[in-house]
């Protein structure tokens, strides 16, 4: 039956091909630090779905947020976990993104003909980098205020532009309502837009060119 | 088919492999929908024994109109909410509470002294002094709130 079912769609959208693409191409034999990748695809996917299911609740304003959060991690079934999750994947993220580039870098994998990897690879970082910023305030506690008021403050020493900079973050001199509404913008629209298209490519890369094999000392 | 059924090594990672996708995309799906469904199910909660006032203010066989405030928690936000209640009593120890909700599409019934009988505006559902349905497009009586008194209080239960 369901070889069927897989028949019928395959001869009208050629699935098979894809998967075979994909998941059954060729790899060298590697070792575990090759995983550090998907890892890291997990802990982006794990963001995705517990972050899309955060926003059922949360209300990105200064009156609400707080009390918003609370709701969510005391009163929802399973709010504390689905929290939880997207609290400590963040960190599990940042942490992941940078093993897996000290992979590519003592490897050697962003040689030829990989550049393209990964310099789509360093945008990546910087977008979990901004996911992780932005994120931060939006429990709107102290931590998360005097955090941003920080965050925001290191931006401002820039030389010439910083002031500028501060402004643009916060939406204006102080951190208001309008820095945390823009915060919460750019954290479920401009950086997951950002995050699908540069992965998009990166995957699309990896697959395409595959992966590197483990350098191996040249013998006389 | 043969008695022992050799499992490859290929096999047996694939087949673990999925599972341990089956298992992951479950400790997602289970939680999520428990998280999306769960307020739905929660039942509001009873805002206890409210006090509506005295009971000398109730004219013997005239529903008399009282409000209360009361609180009420709806997720993360507390409001202030006023219940408005017709009391009714012939004899001064039997009470019957009556929300001024029209039970066809919610506006606000009003009593008509004159004539006896509650009347609701919108639809012009007329209800007589106990809530019974007298016309209109009214599909049930108006409803009931318990009341207790003492010390001649009233107060208004489970609302």
């Amino acid at each position: 039956m369901a070889t069927k079912v897989g028949d019928w769609l395959d001869q009208r959208i050629g699935w098979r091909s894809v998967w075979e693409t994909i998941f059954l191409r060729k790899v060298p034999k590697v070792n575990w630090l090759y995983t550090l990748g998907s890892a890291t695809l997990f802990t982006a996917v794990n963001q995705i779905v517990t972050g899309i299911l955060l926003t059922i609740y949360y209300v990105p304003s200064p009156d609400q947020a707080y009390d918003s959060v609370q709701y969510i991690t005391t009163q929802v079934p399973a709010g504390w976990l689905i929290r939880g999750l997207h609290h400590w994947g963040a960190s599990a993220m940042v942490i992941l993104s940078v093993l897996h580039m000290l992979r590519v870098i003592y490897y050697g994998s962003y040689k030829f003909p990989r550049e393209v990897t990964w310099f789509t690879g360093v945008g990546l970082l910087l977008v979990v980098l901004g996911f992780g910023f932005t994120g931060y305030l939006l429990p709107w506690d102290q931590k998360a205020y005097w955090a941003t008021t920080v965050g925001t403050r290191i931006a401002e020493v820039t030389p010439l532009v910083g002031d500028w900079i501060l402004r643009v973050m916060r939406g204006g001199s102080e951190l208001t309502a309008v820095t945390l509404a823009r915060f919460f913008g750019v954290h479920v629209w401009f950086l997951p837009a950002a995050l699908l298209a540069l992965l998009g490519i990166h995957l699309y890369l990896v697959v395409r060119i595959g992966i590197s094999s483990v350098p191996e000392r040249e013998d006389k | 088919m043969s008695e022992k059924q050799e499992i490859g090594r290929r096999e047996f990672l694939g087949t673990a492999t999925w599972a341990i996708g089956v298992l992951l995309g479950a400790g997602f799906v289970v939680p999520a929908i428990a998280y999306v469904v769960g307020p739905a199910l929660q039942e509001q909660e009873s805002a206890g024994r409210i006090p509506l006032g005295t009971t000398s203010k109730i004219e013997l066989g005239t529903p008399t109109l009282f409000k209360a405030r009361i609180e009420r928690q709806t997720g993360w936000i507390v409001n202030q909410e006023e219940l408005s209640v017709y009391v009714l009593t012939e004899d001064g120890r039997e009470f019957i509470a009556m929300s001024n909700i029209c039970t066809h599409l919610g506006c606000r019934v009003r009593w008509i002294d004159d004539r006896d009988q509650f009347f609701c505006p919108c639809h012009n559902g007329i209800f007589d002094k106990q809530g019974g349905v007298v016309s209109g497009p009214v599909p049930r009586p108006l409803d009931r709130f318990e009341v207790e008194v003492e010390d001649e209080q009233l107060y208004l239960l489970g609302v």
